[in-house]
């Protein structure tokens, strides 16, 4: 399925084994940066709430959830998985019982407890798509339908409630004025970053995503990486959706719906290749806040909740084709 | 060939027998006509969605935006009934079905955009539209009596969208296997370059393809429309799962190349009967969801397994 369009053509069949055009990359890179300033230099010029401490740590909190969804599905588009679809399944799973485990063990526990379980469910995932070899789509589609019913399951398919507003207070809490959910996406993604860019795991990421079977004959462990790959999504979403529940105090069984095509945009409009074998934290995060701040100018502009769907879907669409075509030209 | 291979090759048979007859022993009536009718005709909304999506899946491509789709042209149909009259308006949605289609051929074959990136997107801008063109509110159709006599049952059994659902599917059988058309899809599947250098043209087969397939979430979505006499834009979101479980079951695989229009009445049935089943003995709707995920889940594992290939990477198609 990944090849599906290269293989209509000849030239685009061959970008991901040679370097990218130098000025390509380049042009992409800083045009990101260009059209994140333009969004604040939009936004502070139209709007007067747009720069202000407030506002941008609303920006921030929301970013945050996301974000650490992001870091985790950059590793599964890099290592060559497509995308995974699980993630609201996961989120779900991470903010149910993180609150309804609370009673029972303990909130911090029950946090542990709720992240472990939603890696569980990410190296199932990951089991299916490396080891058994399904496609991650209908792999990662299917458990997240199972991991949703179970989880559903298991409190009787209603809205849970947090019990322990102790645990609440310390999520919203601030420190030297940012919010502690923001400090834990800035380690989230600084911890995913240097798995990415600086470790073994890493480099057998871009191995693997890159050319499977060359990674295969170099002693990768190919199955093992991208398994871990849907592992890190796992913890990630886990995570997040925990940090969701805890949040909310309160938790329904759909809370995470539409999180996965949130963390895909962002990661395709920070230009990760969803062929595998490139991309980058800081570049999916950059993706992120430039969508963040786009959809927050929207909103404080007023414009209605339609149109910004359909400015974001044009977003990823334009922000794909635009990178095949610099490629192709870059490369020519 | 042993007995287990043949199992394995007719699985969809096997387990679509083994489903219906798990029904009957559990719900009493299962197989008197008037649930057979319903259960048939609630299969037949993703049957007629399925149907393009295996077109789709054969050709190695993938359609996201189908629910999107459904509700596009189903809103149209009912909105434009005060103005075109009922029959001209309904043209007009499958028309909106066939154009939305057009769009992701656009997408994936002119601008070459991933098919999942590209229907992704479109699958917002579609739903986006959809609210947009109804303002969030579900829109009601002019003759609320149209809606009872579609949903008339005929020859016992057959509702007017089942009827369709089925004779699509035979029809479409007989395109895949019988016709050039149907072989060149196979082709452009299983190695668009060969295709190429056998004169298909894949990037025209593809285009085609997606208009196929949303012309016929589109008709899905009319049809849906009218027979609730409403036009909504929340209508299908739940669709999607449902449709690829349904094509996978049947055995169309997602890597491209392989699949056929009976595996695919046969992956409808079975979840439609499944679903009509556990509906009839009042399971929760999150364990329904459990037994669907676990039989797609166990049939692609089957699928992976039993038949010797490469599989190492294949996963990702990273082998071409």
């Amino acid at each position: 399925m990944t090849d599906a369009s290269a293989a209509l053509s000849e030239e685009t069949g061959s970008t991901r084994f040679r370097k990218d055009g130098r000025w390509a990359a380049l042009l992409s890179r800083a045009g990101l940066s260009i059209a994140i300033l333009a969004v604040i230099a939009y936004g502070s010029a139209v709007s007067p709430v747009f720069f202000t401490t407030g506002n941008l740590v609303n920006v921030m909190t929301s970013m945050a959830i996301i974000g650490i969804v992001v870091v985790g599905m950059t590793f599964v588009l890099v290592v060559g998985g497509l995308a995974d679809l699980s993630v609201p399944a996961t989120i779900a799973c991470g903010a149910i019982l993180s609150l309804a485990l609370q009673p029972m063990i303990g909130p911090v526990p029950a946090f542990v407890a709720a992240i472990g379980l939603a890696g569980l469910c990410g190296l199932v995932s990951g089991v299916l798509v490396g080891y058994v070899g399904i496609n991650p789509i209908i792999a990662t589609l299917g458990i997240g339908t199972i991991v949703l019913g179970i989880v559903q399951a298991s409190v009787g398919g209603v809205i849970v409630y947090g019990t322990n507003p102790e645990t609440a207070m310390l999520v919203k809490s601030r420190l030297f004025g940012i919010p502690t959910i923001v400090l834990i996406f800035l380690a989230v993604a600084l911890a995913g970053n240097f798995l990415l860019a600086r470790s073994w795991w890493g480099r057998w990421t871009f191995a693997t995503g890159g050319n499977p079977k060359a990674a295969e004959a170099a002693a990768v462990p190919v199955r093992a990486v991208k398994a871990g790959a849907f592992v890190i999504t796992g913890l990630c979403s886990g995570l997040s959706g925990a940090l969701l529940g805890l949040t909310l105090q309160s938790a329904r069984p759909l809370v995470g719906t539409g999180y996965e095509f949130s963390a895909i945009t962002a990661v395709v409009v920070g230009g990760v290749s969803i062929m595998g074998g490139a991309g980058s934290v800081p570049r999916a995060v950059a993706g992120l806040v430039f969508v963040q701040l786009l959809t927050n100018v929207m909103v404080l502009q007023g414009v209605r909740t339609p149109v910004q769907g359909l400015v974001l879907g044009l977003l990823i669409a334009g922000a794909v084709a635009l990178d095949v075509a610099l490629r192709r030209r870059g490369g020519a | 060939m042993n007995l287990g291979a043949t199992i394995v090759r007719f699985r969809v048979a096997v387990i679509l027998g083994l489903t219906l007859l798990c029904a009957s022993l559990l719900v009493p009536g299962f197989l008197g006509a008037t649930t057979l009718s319903l259960g048939l005709d609630r299969g037949a909304t993703v049957g007629l969605i399925a149907i393009g999506m295996t077109v789709l899946l054969i050709a190695r491509q993938i359609d996201l935006s189908v629910g999107s789709t459904f509700a596009l042209a189903g809103i149209v149909a009912v909105m434009l009934q005060p103005s075109l009259g009922i029959w001209p308006a309904a043209m007009a949605g499958l028309i909106a079905g066939a154009a939305a289609g057009a769009i992701n051929g656009l997408l994936v074959v002119t601008f070459k955009v991933n098919p999942l990136v590209a229907t992704l997107a479109t699958m917002l801008i579609f739903r986006s539209a959809a609210h947009w063109l109804t303002d969030s509110q579900p829109v009601p159709g002019t003759d609320i009596m149209l809606s009872v006599s579609l949903s008339k049952i005929h020859l016992g059994i057959f509702t007017l969208r089942s009827a369709l659902f089925i004779g699509a599917v035979l029809l479409l059988h007989v395109w895949l296997t019988r016709t050039v058309a149907g072989r060149n899809l196979f082709a452009v599947g299983s190695n668009a370059e060969a295709a190429k250098a056998s004169g298909i043209s894949p990037g025209r087969t593809v285009f085609l393809g997606f208009i196929f397939a949303g012309l016929f979430a589109g008709l899905a979505g009319v049809l849906q429309s009218l027979t609730t006499n409403t036009g909504s834009p929340v209508f299908g979101s739940e669709l999607l799962v449902a449709v690829i479980a349904a094509v996978v079951v049947g055995g169309t695989r997602i890597e491209g190349g392989r699949g056929s229009a009976l595996g695919t009445l046969g992956g409808v049935l079975t979840i439609a009967s499944l679903t009509t089943a556990m509906e009839f003995q009042s399971v929760p709707a999150y364990v329904q969801q459990v037994v669907a995920g676990c039989i797609l889940i166990l049939l692609v594992v089957l699928d992976r397994t039993v038949r010797p290939g490469p599989r190492s990477h294949a996963a990702t198609g990273g082998t071409h």
